[in-house]
């Protein structure tokens, strides 16, 4: 029989849009510190800063013992720019092993092909938000939102309004951060596949089982030789790498008309059927002034945005999802990082190595007493179906939101948390939510649990018996 | 000399892509008759005109002259890829003859969405008739197309194929949206949809835009099959497995594949090709799935699955015949080829009851209310519609589709038993007065009616429309002095007047709402406006030849809420009135009601947009707010 566990958990206020939980898990005499994330979404000074304030914060609070993992979730800027930022505190503190996801796995074909892919999109991307910048562009609003977007890549907009085009771009800091985090451990980083079930490490008798639930790992598409759909993690990132490549083509052969065509074919067609015939009631209708309502000039940018989208989308959903089950009373604790529908759905599929056939996704849904809220509290980051299913009557949440986040408090900001989402979570929770802002509401529902929250200046915290 | 009939264009008849394959290689070219009328180069005729500007390539491509000699006498250009023009062309083609399905079925012309400009803090009426469908074959540069309602115009993009080779592909090729004519029929759906129903853009309850999406796929699925050369060549190459859903469903599915890059609504809900043995295999009707499943796409494809379902269970039912004389009464046919003499019969059939299943789905919409539609309404309107055109159901429509609808889960409210009598909208429950109340009302718009139904000229028909509902407004809840007389002249007085209003689900007087949504209570009171949303006459044909003369006038009353928790919600009631001319009679057929006094009715709407159920509805991105208050936005539901 597994002995009983404290689990206190830590949100770090990294005091804008970021992610930096702390556990400390005690067994008996033994401890297991696990740090999932490190990051905020801006690279500024101050916000370099307040890394290293909240790095040396984690260094003080494991003190003597050891830090046992460091998970590192997926490749956005506000996740981990950390341990780029404060890497010199990291490297005083090495953890025993990094936790990854398989798409990090370099020994990974597969994972090497979407990483290509990848880099090829994001390098697009950035090059298509610099076009964006230019005056004959300027006018069209999806620049703002493709700069926001990008930020998650650690972006900023600065970089992407020089003028200059930068043929070799610096790598971006969440890249940089996976270097960092691939060397730091002192053993080789695991890279967790989905259906891996397995002790904590650095507790005695396995009284903590970690659950892989994320990024998918979709063998079936292997077999799938439907037209449309690829030998990839998900088809749509190659087809949409390519449309991004074409929109960048196009957008810095319209920037300088002056420079000759480069080698590429022209496309659609290979032959051009322009400015000969007979255009009269077509540029009549076109140009005409009544009409002008009708015009599509800039429409054709609207896509950067959904291209950004799509891209921050499937990074979110490459998320690595994890669960830590405290055996003796069966509680979870959910770490669902930014994992969208896609990577939620994917649960349901899941084959768990060494469990009874009837244990899915439902049963660790069922038994979680901590939520860690998908996405700062996007809606689309936590499933309908999944928080459905979060019943206990212990629940509570946490939300690593701020909401004095430029990206909130601008005009048509992001709606972080969403409200309906919000207010969901906090009927499922009896009010027992835990924002990085602002805190706790000091709810009676608290009364029903053994743990209390309580905080300062640098985090919340809230401890689960188990 | 007179003018031609018609006009022949060659064109593709499934995605270009199986042209290049040796199976399909010989069905995929056909020949679109398209009614002949006078186009400028573009083409640019009465309902679309076609620009092709292509703004990522900044540049126009030199516009088809279809009056050239040389492509006249060709019936066209030839298909192609490469060539602009014939893109053009083939756009051109679909797009009428999707047109032409839905005037023949309507009996009357259309008239696209009137222009939403606004001129100082006014709609700008000047500028609201647009007569033409703008069409840009090339306007994008990304794997979508759309009907985008605020520039009345069709979007359709190019891509390049993805640089591995995959099925049909060519490798790093350029994929036209534009010349997959399911794309084509899908999105010229959407905007006569919309051009009939503005108000399907509102998002008031999961149906809609599902329905949307749902609809015109069902348009562009059934006018696939009505091609019964296609069904010829599908059916001769399944050699023998006539039985089972397996070729209808093989060509549905392939249907969807086509319209994967974003816009189908289709996707799997037939059935799927079996990963491993490479058969398409049907999908069970799941009545679950209705209840359960709120993305506008997969609840869409319920509705379309559904349809599909209907058509299949008329083909087994039709077609068992053939099947008994061709084996001699076994049902098992022998190996080998199919006898080509029942091949034909076979698509002959499977095309005429596709032909006349498109007919009832677009007729139905004529029974639909004017906004907040759901899929049970739309059943009781396809019921109705057929009832209307063929009073006697001796080939078995309705009872499939009721079948259909029953073995996907999908029933209607307020009805107590699944049979055509009690699905079928019924005549008005209106007493003495109140008929004479909808007489004198009738009366008033009679002549202005049968005028608009003689005249063919379309911006002068959306004038007298305009000018018609201007008057039925003024007739219904502003009457001017004489009223009185007239009332009186009828025995009719006020009061009367006003129960025929609550009849037809007009509310006069302010109408206080409580709404109760957990806890939470909203109270407002409203003085609604009416808006006479739509009058029109239609003329049609029976599925016996009969001619049948109607009028369809739908109304409106709103109220948005501008304040508290339920900001941004708008509240609609109103109902579609059917009244038939029968011997120079106007008689009230049905009224469709949408309560606008119906507190239940506001509850369950409200209770869509901001419960949970709003969590997964619409696909906006994950950093606006999801509320089901948005408009329908097509750009966004054809983009994955």
């Amino acid at each position: 029989m597994a002995s009983a566990v404290t689990v206190n958990i830590k949100m770090y206020r990294v005091g804008e849009l970021g992610d930096c939980f702390l556990l400390r898990f005690t067994s008996g005499q033994e401890k297991s510190h696990v740090l999932i994330d490190c990051g905020s979404f801006s690279n500024s000074k101050a916000s370099a800063e307040r890394m290293k304030e909240i790095a040396t914060d984690i260094k003080k609070q494991i003190g003597n013992n050891r830090l046992n993992v460091i998970a590192g979730t997926h490749q956005h800027n506000d996740h981990l720019s950390g341990f780029v930022h404060a890497s010199s505190v990291f490297e005083s503190m090495p953890p025993d092993q990094v936790w990854l996801s398989w798409l990090d796995n370099p020994d990974d074909k597969k994972a090497r092909e979407i990483g290509k892919d990848y880099n090829n999109y994001l390098r697009s991307l950035r090059l298509i938000s610099q076009e964006l910048h230019r005056p004959g562009f300027a006018s069209n609003e999806v620049k703002n939102k493709l700069d926001g977007l990008m930020g998650f890549h650690g972006f900023s907009p600065q970089e992407l309004s020089k003028k200059a085009r930068t043929e070799s771009l610096p790598p971006a800091v969440p890249a940089q951060a996976r270097d960092i985090l691939q060397r730091i451990g002192k053993k080789k980083p695991a890279y967790l596949s989905p259906g891996e079930v397995f002790p904590l490490p650095g507790l005695f008798g396995e009284p903590v089982k970690v659950y892989v639930l994320g990024p998918p790992k979709n063998e079936e598409l292997l077999y799938d030789k439907e037209p449309g759909k690829g030998e990839s993690f998900d088809p749509k990132l190659a087809a949409n790498s390519t449309t991004a490549q074409r929109m960048l083509n196009a957008m810095q052969k319209i920037s300088n008309p002056g420079k000759p065509d480069n080698e590429e074919a022209p496309f659609p067609f290979y032959e051009p059927f322009r400015e000969s015939g007979n255009f009269k009631q077509v540029w009549d209708s076109y140009y005409s002034k009544k009409e002008a309502w009708r015009t599509i000039d800039l429409d054709w940018l609207n896509q950067a945005e959904q291209l950004a989208l799509w891209l921050d989308g499937f990074t979110n959903n490459s998320s690595l999802v994890l669960a830590f089950e405290l055996v003796q009373s069966n509680k979870v604790l959910l770490f669902a990082a930014d994992a969208q529908a896609g990577n939620w759905n994917s649960w349901r599929e899941i084959k768990w190595k060494k469990k009874p056939k009837d244990f899915n996704w439902l049963s660790l849904m069922h038994n979680t007493v901590l939520y860690k809220a998908g996405h700062h509290g996007s809606h689309n980051s936590t499933l309908v179906e999944g928080l459905d299913n979060m019943t206990h009557e212990e629940l509570v949440v946490m939300i690593p939101v701020d909401k004095s986040d430029p990206h909130i408090t601008k005009k048509n900001g992001w709606k972080m948390p969403a409200a309906n989402l919000y207010k969901e979570l906090k009927k499922r929770s009896k009010n027992r939510v835990i924002r990085m802002d602002d805190g706790f509401s000091k709810v009676k529902a608290w009364n029903e649990l053994k743990g209390k929250p309580s905080g300062n200046s640098l985090y919340w915290q809230f401890e689960i018996k188990g | 000399m007179a003018t031609p009939k018609y006009r022949y264009l060659r064109g593709y008849t499934i995605d270009p892509g199986f042209s290049t394959r040796l199976d399909t290689m010989g069905v995929n070219e056909s020949v679109y008759k398209i009614k002949w009328e006078e186009l400028f180069p573009g083409p640019i005729g009465e309902y679309v005109e076609v620009i092709d500007f292509d703004p990522a390539n900044d540049c126009f491509y030199e516009p088809v002259d279809l009056d050239a000699k040389e492509i006249l006498a060709e019936n066209g250009l030839s298909p192609s890829e490469g060539n602009a023009k014939f893109h053009q062309q083939f756009v051109y083609a679909v797009i009428m003859q999707t047109i032409e399905n839905f005037e023949k079925a309507l009996g009357r012309k259309i008239i696209w969405r009137s222009n939403l400009q606004w001129k100082d803090g006014r709609p700008d009426t000047a500028a609201e008739y647009v007569q033409k469908l703008r069409v840009y074959p090339h306007a994008l540069m990304d794997a979508n197309a759309f009907y985008a309602p605020e520039k009345v115009a069709l979007l359709f993009g190019y891509f390049q194929a993805a640089n591995r080779i995959l099925g049909s592909n060519f490798p790093g090729g350029a994929v036209f949206t534009c010349l997959s004519p399911d794309i084509v029929a899908h999105e010229t759906t959407h905007a006569i949809l919309d051009s009939i129903f503005p108000r399907y853009l509102e998002n008031t309850n999961p149906d809609v835009p599902a329905f949307h999406e749902a609809f015109a796929d069902i348009v562009a699925l059934l006018q696939r099959f009505s091609n019964a050369k296609l069904l010829e060549h599908q059916i001769e190459q399944t050699r023998g497995r006539l039985d089972e859903y397996n070729v209808m469903g093989e060509l549905a599915t392939q249907f969807g594949q086509a319209l994967e890059t974003g816009r189908g609504a289709l996707r799997s809900a037939i059935g799927s090709i079996d990963k491993k043995s490479g058969k398409w295999k049907k999908n069970e009707p799941n009545p679950a799935r209705y209840q359960h499943c709120y993305e506008a796409h997969d609840r869409g494809a319920i509705l379309v699955a559904t349809i599909f379902d209907a058509f299949m269970r008329l083909y087994n039912f039709r077609t068992q015949d053939l099947l008994r004389i061709a084996t001699q009464g076994s049902g098992i046919l022998p190996q080998g080829s199919i006898h080509p003499d029942l091949v034909k019969r076979l698509s002959a059939e499977a095309a005429d009851i596709a032909s006349h299943l498109l007919w009832i789905c677009i007729r139905a919409l004529d029974y639909c209310p004017p906004f907040d539609i759901t899929f049970g309404t739309y059943l009781r309107a396809l019921i109705t519609a057929d009832s209307d055109i063929c009073p006697e159901d001796n080939n078995g429509y309705r009872i499939a589709l009721i079948e259909a609808f029953r073995a996907w889960g999908i029933f209607p409210e307020k009805v107590n038993t699944l049979s055509v009598y009690s699905l079928r909208w019924s005549p008005p429950d209106l007493n003495a007065a109140e008929k004479k109340a909808l007489k004198l009302m009738a009366g008033h718009i009679k002549e202005d009616v049968r005028k608009i139904g003689r005249m063919t000229d379309r911006a002068g028909i959306a004038l007298e429309y305009k000018k018609v509902q201007a008057k039925l407004q003024r007739v219904l809840v502003n009457p001017a002095v004489n009223a009185a007389v007239e009332w009186r002249r009828e025995g009719l007085n006020q009061q009367d007047w006003k129960s025929f209003l609550k009849k037809i689900g007009v509310v006069t007087d302010v109408k206080s709402f409580t709404i109760r949504h957990g806890k939470e209570r909203t109270e407002f009171t409203v003085n609604p406006k009416l808006e006479v949303h739509s009058v029109r006459p239609a003329f049609r044909t029976g599925r016996g030849d009969e001619i049948i003369e109607q009028v369809i006038i739908s109304l409106s009353q709103s109220h948005r809420i501008k304040s508290g928790e339920f900001k941004g919600a708008k509240f609609r009631g109103g109902c579609t009135i059917v009244l038939s001319i029968k011997n120079d009679l106007l008689e009230v057929d049905y009224i469709i009601l949408k309560r606008f006094d119906s507190d239940q009715r506001l509850a369950a709407q409200i209770s869509y947009q901001f419960g949970a159920a709003s969590l997964q509805a619409m696909p906006v991105s994950g950093y606006d707010e999801p509320g089901n208050t948005h408009a329908v936005n097509f750009q966004q539901l054809h983009l994955h």
